[in-house]
């Protein structure tokens, strides 16, 4: 039907695309350049901002805090949102409405808001920032999408199927075993990728929460912007870019991806 | 448990992210709360003392001025992803499902990139020795133009970062329109302007509204952007929270800052509801 899209809107869309994936483009064409100036396009090849950054200890260490903790955000985020959606939608209880829109509302504090907060509150606890704190932030924010996907994959799915194996002889854990999980399987691995990718991506609230001693990686390239800009920047960029890209093409396989703005 | 009925199953299932958010979102929040109404200390940073100066300090000239230029940014932002997010979405929205497909991905994987490697992308671009000085240089223009650091490099990142949540909305608004409906206006002789702002347009107000709201509150709240991109002069409220929280340690100040904007934000949201609403009462009542 893009035929009688009128074609004066082209020059728009083009415009857009521009603007959203200038800045991703650049990044990956510096990563590869041969001097240390910001050169585009590079003038000469060379791997060795990839080589500064892997010998840098603390952007090594730092991509290993943002590794570690999305790792765990994903775990946690998608056992706790599959409950809490198993919940939502399979049973009846008074205020569910109340509880869904309470599950979500992290999705519109603004993390920066949200990152104050509660580092103003571990304030008052004496707990101090660590990994550990960054993964209780993160937590936070990231259990809403898993709760989205997995509310799509049981809004989609027959309960007759469940009741079906139950009246075969299932016990209902049986029934949710056999039947329902397996079924749900592509959702639970997009609510994992995406719980991870918004860790991994975050910095609002790692700026807060994350130890002074291990800072995420989006911190580490923060305070590297601000003090002196190398290429080895933007090489650890890359390498989000890289990863966060190849995630969103396996969620993109599995599951509709608009669900998750 | 009376006779007949079941066990509460359902605290099992909703019960730990419902307790988890109690103690890391609503109590976090509380403590704001309380904290904005502390007396602000030099040496212990807050006093339990009941006071209204947090708040009435943000009458203060630099206060104010601080918040008029985040609204005045976040607006500018606003329009320049209306104008260029429309299109957009109105093409993706009437696009074959295969161009669909591969429009959303270029739409969101920038979005699920870190705002912090996106920002550096544009210092890249922008920056003194960026790439579009570098371009001026060799055509011969001079000592370079200054780009980053001022308002227009703000509202460009931020613009970038929020694209996606304009164009979505918008959108899904439009692909719940028919096609016969516009091919019924042509047929009957309006040309596609006509078409387009006798149908599309006002049938695409609610996600367009929306679209507009989430832009702007996006916006209202940015850090990394302005911290970056901005100059001295182009300060927004999230800096300012995160410098009195992590570097002036002026917590009750920086709690009032925070209640005033989340009470703004929920402001809008519920407007935007209540908006939503209104609309289709008044469409189901035609």
């Amino acid at each position: 039907m893009t035929g009688r899209s009128p074609r004066f809107l082209w020059p728009f869309a083009i415009a857009v695309y521009a603007l959203l994936l200038a800045p991703l483009v650049v990044v990956a064409a510096v990563s590869f350049g041969s001097t240390a100036t910001f050169d585009f396009p590079p003038k000469g090849l060379s791997l060795r901002w990839y080589q500064a950054f892997f010998a840098s200890e603390m952007f090594v260490r730092s991509f290993r805090v943002s590794q570690g903790v999305g790792l765990l955000t994903a775990l946690v985020a998608t056992l706790v949102g599959s409950l809490s959606a198993i919940g939502l939608v399979r049973l009846r209880f008074r205020g569910r409405g109340a509880a869904e829109t309470f599950f979500l509302s992290p999705l519109l504090v603004p993390h920066i808001l949200l990152g104050a907060a509660v580092y103003l509150y571990l304030a008052r606890l004496a707990w101090s920032t660590s990994s550990m704190t960054l993964l209780v932030g993160h937590i936070v924010i990231a259990t809403p999408y898993a709760i989205r996907c997995v509310t799509a994959g049981l809004v989609g799915m027959d309960p007759r199927l469940e009741e079906a194996a139950m009246s075969l002889g299932a016990s209902r854990l049986q029934a949710f075993f056999k039947v329902t999980l397996p079924l749900l399987r592509s959702s639970l691995v997009t609510a994992a990728v995406f719980s991870f990718i918004i860790s991994f991506s975050d910095i609002n609230l790692a700026l807060f929460l994350a130890g002074a001693n291990a800072p995420s990686l989006p911190v580490h390239i923060f305070s590297q912007i601000q003090f002196e800009a190398d290429p080895s920047i933007a090489a650890a960029s890359a390498l989000q870019i890289v990863i966060v890209g190849g995630l969103i093409l396996l969620a993109q396989r599995l599951f509709r991806l608009r669900l998750m703005v | 448990m009376g006779r007949g009925q079941p066990p509460p199953y359902w605290v099992l299932f909703v019960g730990p992210y419902g307790l988890y958010l109690l103690v890391f979102l609503v109590l976090p929040f509380a403590n704001v709360a309380l904290l904005s109404v502390y007396l602000h200390s030099p040496t212990k940073i807050a006093i339990a003392e009941f006071t209204t100066a947090n708040y009435s300090k943000l009458w203060e000239l630099y206060y104010a001025n601080l918040f008029f230029r985040t609204l005045r940014l976040s607006l500018a932002v606003t329009v320049v992803c209306v104008a260029l997010g429309y299109p957009l979405a109105y093409l993706l929205a009437r696009a074959r499902p295969r161009s669909m497909t591969l429009g959303l991905f270029l739409l969101i994987m920038p979005l699920m990139v870190s705002t912090v490697i996106r920002v550096f992308g544009w210092v890249v671009i922008l920056g003194n020795e960026g790439l579009v000085n570098q371009a001026l240089r060799q055509l011969g223009a001079g000592d370079g133009v200054r780009l980053l650091h001022t308002e227009g490099a703000v509202i460009v990142g931020l613009a970038q970062q929020s694209m996606p949540f304009m164009v979505l909305p918008i959108m899904a608004s439009i692909e719940r329109i028919s096609p016969s409906l516009e091919e019924a206006a042509r047929n009957l002789g309006a040309s596609w302007g006509q078409m387009f702002t006798r149908t599309i347009l006002p049938l695409s107000m609610p996600g367009l509204l929306s679209g507009a709201l989430l832009v702007f509150s996006v916006s209202m709240s940015a850090f990394v952007t302005p911290a970056l991109m901005g100059g001295r002069r182009s300060r927004m409220v999230g800096q300012q929270i995160y410098e009195e929280v992590l570097s002036a340690y002026n917590w009750p100040g920086a709690a009032s800052l925070t209640i005033v904007l989340a009470l703004l934000m929920l402001g809008l949201v519920g407007l935007a509801l209540w908006a939503s609403r209104r609309r289709a009462r008044l469409e189901t009542a035609r």
